[in-house]
């Protein structure tokens, strides 16, 4: 359980924020260790983008803290020069073309990779000189992530940025935004509220579900700790130490758990099996019981 | 950054720089003819004994130019609308400030380029048509009064065009939609100045009064001064106003529906009655030019201010 490695590329601390009376997001408090691809996903309204808007200091906390490589979001030139974010729909002026956003960003950053970006761009075949306006869905996403990409941040904060995407589209974001993550030390954070999408470029999942924070963890752990239990229906009041309930239906004779297992399962009457992340992230979005505080906050780089 | 701005405005700026060309034109064509027309009148009526008269008798077929000239009254609150709400509005409408604002440049940064830019262009904008009109009523105000366009000339226009571009980039801060914003800067802008133009402006001095004739060629108020008020003054001094009793009026004189307007005046100007005006004299136009200036300039200071606290603390 080490936390240090630097300073992680996300850690937030009690994080909420409020608009109006309401909680978009409240009491989040995350460790997000650096160099890893990490999926956060929550249903719709469940706080993704308000959370991404405070990380890149779009936003202010009304409650906690964040840290995005250890700085505090700020609008300070360092701090904006280590971030690239790419917001929900990929916003772009219209009337401009991708040569016009290139040199717009070669002016507005200190570092700058211009021949990446357009080389990029160039192979995937989105012509420069047509205003975005007239650019498909995918070439727009593929221009926006080159801009935050050329930025050379250290940190990429991507919000939904495959869901309007069509699946070829979707496929080639996700191969452009592979290929840069393994060029360089380079942190990322994708939001989705499907985690389908997202499950074969990141190693990494931060669930948020209810404007909190469920699960913070490596993707393999998720899935070597988490196990369906089916047995003989019985009170989940007695469970065995070792297992904590994240999901539970019950049939008539049958109780069927979805569950964090941590330590032997000792009674022999539970048959237990596998289960995939989709169903894991599932079962934390529809469960009752209150979020998981404290234990599976703090995650270790070293796995 | 000025790269952005000017790749984001070039169409506006053409259309501006276009219309300002034209209108230019036009009064240049018509100022100079305009200026010697009055020149060749000045020349010869005094044989005619008709100076006084000029107004009657010069530029009356020219109803549609001055239109025109007066109706640059707008002009600043065309730059508040179309150049100052959208500047933050915009961007928050389409979500671009999402990438504006996450670039390397600092939001303060962002903000002083853009406000800087749109402040000069309705400097410059607004200096060249107001100094132009000035310039094309030459005849017109020293015919009649500088003060009938005191919104339209001088430097005071320059003033409201700053004001109007800080208001509609303060007001576009707080919206999220550029229409709202739009409609909200054009009722501020209406509101302001007109309290100001109605309840200030005939204060920023004490206005003089002067004691006149009912009738005949003393009655009329100083020339190229601003009227404010004009009012009836009974025999013993009293002042009755413009809106006086009939009580107020000697009977003989009230016996009235015999009388018509100039039997009236000639009775009450027999009964000691005269009339006396409150205005603010011609050469005070610079001077009022300069206090209303100022007001707007301290009022742009504070919309600009407000602008950055609104910026930079918004939550975007």
């Amino acid at each position: 359980m080490t936390v240090d490695a630097g300073s992680p590329a996300i850690r937030t601390r009690g994080l909420g924020k409020r608009f109006a009376r309401l909680w978009a997001l409240q009491e989040c408090s995350l460790d997000v260790p650096r160099g890893r691809v990490t999926a956060l996903v929550g249903p719709n309204g469940a706080g993704k983008t308000t959370l991404l808007r405070m990380l890149v200091g779009l936003a202010a906390p009304s409650a906690g803290e964040a840290w995005v490589l250890g700085r505090k979001p700020a609008q300070s030139p360092e701090f904006l020069a280590s971030i690239g974010y790419l917001a929900q729909d990929v916003p772009l002026y219209r009337r401009l073309t991708a040569d016009d956003h290139l040199r717009l960003g070669a002016h507005l950053n200190r570092t700058w990779d211009d021949t990446g970006a357009r080389d990029r761009l160039h192979r995937l075949g989105i012509p420069l000189d047509r205003s975005v306006a007239k650019l498909s869905g995918g070439q727009r996403a593929q221009v926006g992530l080159g801009l935050v990409l050329a930025k050379r941040p250290q940190i990429l904060l991507l919000d939904e940025p495959v869901a309007a995407l069509d699946p070829l589209a979707r496929r080639e974001f996700l191969a452009t935004l592979t290929e840069a993550v393994a060029d360089g030390d380079l942190s990322v954070v994708l939001s989705s509220h499907l985690l389908h999408d997202l499950e074969r470029v990141c190693d990494h999942v931060v669930l948020l579900a209810a404007g909190r924070a469920q699960l913070c963890e490596e993707i393999d752990a998720v899935l070597r700790s988490h196990r369906m239990l089916v047995g003989p229906k019985r009170p989940l009041a007695g469970l065995e130490p070792s297992i904590t309930v994240i999901k539970s239906t019950a049939t008539s004779t049958q109780l069927r758990l979805i569950a964090r297992v941590e330590g032997p399962v000792l009674d022999p009457t539970w048959e237990m099996s596998e289960v995939g992340l989709e169903d894991v992230i599932l079962a934390y979005m529809g469960q009752d019981a209150p979020p998981m505080s404290g234990l599976h906050v703090v995650e270790g780089v070293a796995s | 950054m000025n790269q952005l701005i000017w790749r984001l405005h070039r169409g506006q700026a053409y259309f501006a720089t276009g219309a300002l060309i034209v209108f230019v034109a036009i009064l240049l064509v018509t100022g100079v003819v305009m200026a010697d027309d009055y020149h060749r009148f000045l020349a010869t009526c005094a044989e005619t004994q008709s100076c006084s008269d000029g107004q009657g008798q010069l530029f009356s077929g020219d109803g549609a130019i001055f239109d025109v000239v007066n109706l640059t009254i707008v002009v600043p609150l065309l730059f508040g609308l179309f150049w100052g709400a959208p500047l933050v509005a915009k961007e928050i409408e389409d979500g671009t400030h999402n990438l504006a604002w996450t670039q390397g440049i600092t939001r303060k940064r962002w903000l002083g380029v853009n406000v800087a830019w749109c402040l000069g262009a309705a400097f410059v904008w607004g200096a060249v048509i107001s100094l132009f009109v000035l310039w094309w009523r030459g005849p017109e105000n020293a015919l009649g009064s500088r003060f009938d366009a005191f919104d339209q000339q001088g430097i005071a226009p320059i003033a409201y065009a700053l004001f109007a571009v800080a208001l509609g980039i303060a007001v576009g801060s707080f919206f999220k939609r550029v229409l709202p914003a739009i409609a909200t800067t054009l009722g501020a802008f209406v509101l302001v100045r007109a309290s100001i133009g109605l309840f200030l402006r005939p204060h920023y001095r004490t206005p003089l009064v002067r004691d006149a004739a009912l009738s005949g060629p003393n009655s009329s108020p100083p020339a190229g001064s601003w009227l404010i008020s004009q009012g009836l003054v009974g025999p013993h001094g009293q002042f009755l106003g413009h809106s006086f009793s009939p009580n107020d009026v000697p009977v003989v004189c009230r016996a009235g529906a015999s009388l018509d307007k100039e039997g009236l005046v000639g009775c009450l100007t027999s009964h000691g009655f005269t009339s006396a005006f409150t205005f603010q004299p011609a050469n005070r136009f610079w001077e009022f030019q300069v206090i209303e200036s100022g007001l707007f300039l301290v009022l742009t200071a504070g919309l600009i201010a407000l602008a950055y606290w609104r910026v930079l603390g918004r939550d975007a």
